[in-house]
């Protein structure tokens, strides 16, 4: 394994959730390097518009991790490949409503998982990020 | 070829209890990493949480993260990264005293951030390892 690993950024196909460029931030949607995809921090967009979509706490979590399924999808790879998950909420006492939702994205064989609360910018309610496997 | 994902199932548990299953899996072993969850201090054995103080929840985790390495065939000295997320990082030296007891020298690289954490826990671990 002489080969060194080259990485590739991943775009998702709806170029209404490509957030960073939209917002002209300096990062991709995600990096994909050797077996790993490396997903930037998600948070809920409309997928229609491209605007933030900012309802109750269980809607902007529907939101982001169907977009995270988009966004894998787009890069080959799927909800069922990703092993590890950052869930970020602004709010701590959405614990029980995000749980809810998450539960309806990975119902079996779930990632590994980390829930923290901690400042969001642009008012959003949650930010997830995750990494996968490729293909 | 892709690479292969495996879930690694918690050492020493009695069967799953009657309930909705865990959201999150304890760890999962992806290509050449063991991807582990962020630990709260729990008896691995029935999973209730053991609520204390930084330095006994530090202890605890990091004991269980023992464990849970082990049994999934890896190690503390093959672990590459850590978070370490706290109540107040004016417990972080109550956390290093402890932490500094479980990892080889040299220890894997760090972050510690302070935040809200759920379930009134003052200490989550989670780390990246080698499989």
């Amino acid at each position: 394994m002489t080969e060194k690993l080259q990485r590739s950024t991943i775009e998702p196909k709806n170029p209404h959730l490509h957030a960073s460029r939209r917002s002209n931030l300096p990062h991709v949607p995600g990096i994909r390097v050797g077996d790993y995809i490396f997903l930037s921090g998600m948070t809920p967009v409309d997928p229609q518009t491209g605007e933030r979509s900012l309802g109750p706490i269980a809607e902007q979590v529907r939101t982001t991790l169907s977009n995270m399924r988009h966004m894998l999808e787009s890069a080959g790879s799927s909800l069922d490949r990703v092993v590890r998950v950052h869930v970020v909420l602004a709010d701590i006492s959405h614990m029980a409503d995000m749980e809810r939702v998450y539960r309806e994205f990975f119902p079996v064989d779930p990632p590994a998982r980390t829930v923290w609360s901690m400042q969001l910018r642009f008012g959003n309610g949650c930010e997830i990020e995750c990494v996968a496997l490729a293909g | 070829m892709v690479a292969a994902r495996k879930i690694i199932p918690p050492p020493g548990a009695e069967p799953a209890a009657v309930g909705s299953p865990p959201p999150a899996s304890l760890a999962v072993k992806g290509g050449d990493f063991l991807f582990v969850s962020g630990l709260t201090a729990v008896d691995l054995k029935t999973g209730a949480r053991l609520h204390g103080t930084t330095a006994s929840e530090t202890r605890q985790i990091l004991a269980n993260l023992k464990q849970l390495l082990e049994a999934a065939g890896s190690s503390l000295d093959r672990v590459v990264k850590v978070n370490v997320l706290l109540h107040s990082m004016l417990e972080a030296p109550n956390m290093n005293d402890v932490y500094a007891q479980f990892f080889p020298d040299p220890p894997p690289a760090r972050t510690v951030c302070g935040a809200r954490l759920p379930d009134g826990a003052k200490v989550i671990i989670e780390c990246t390892a080698l499989a």
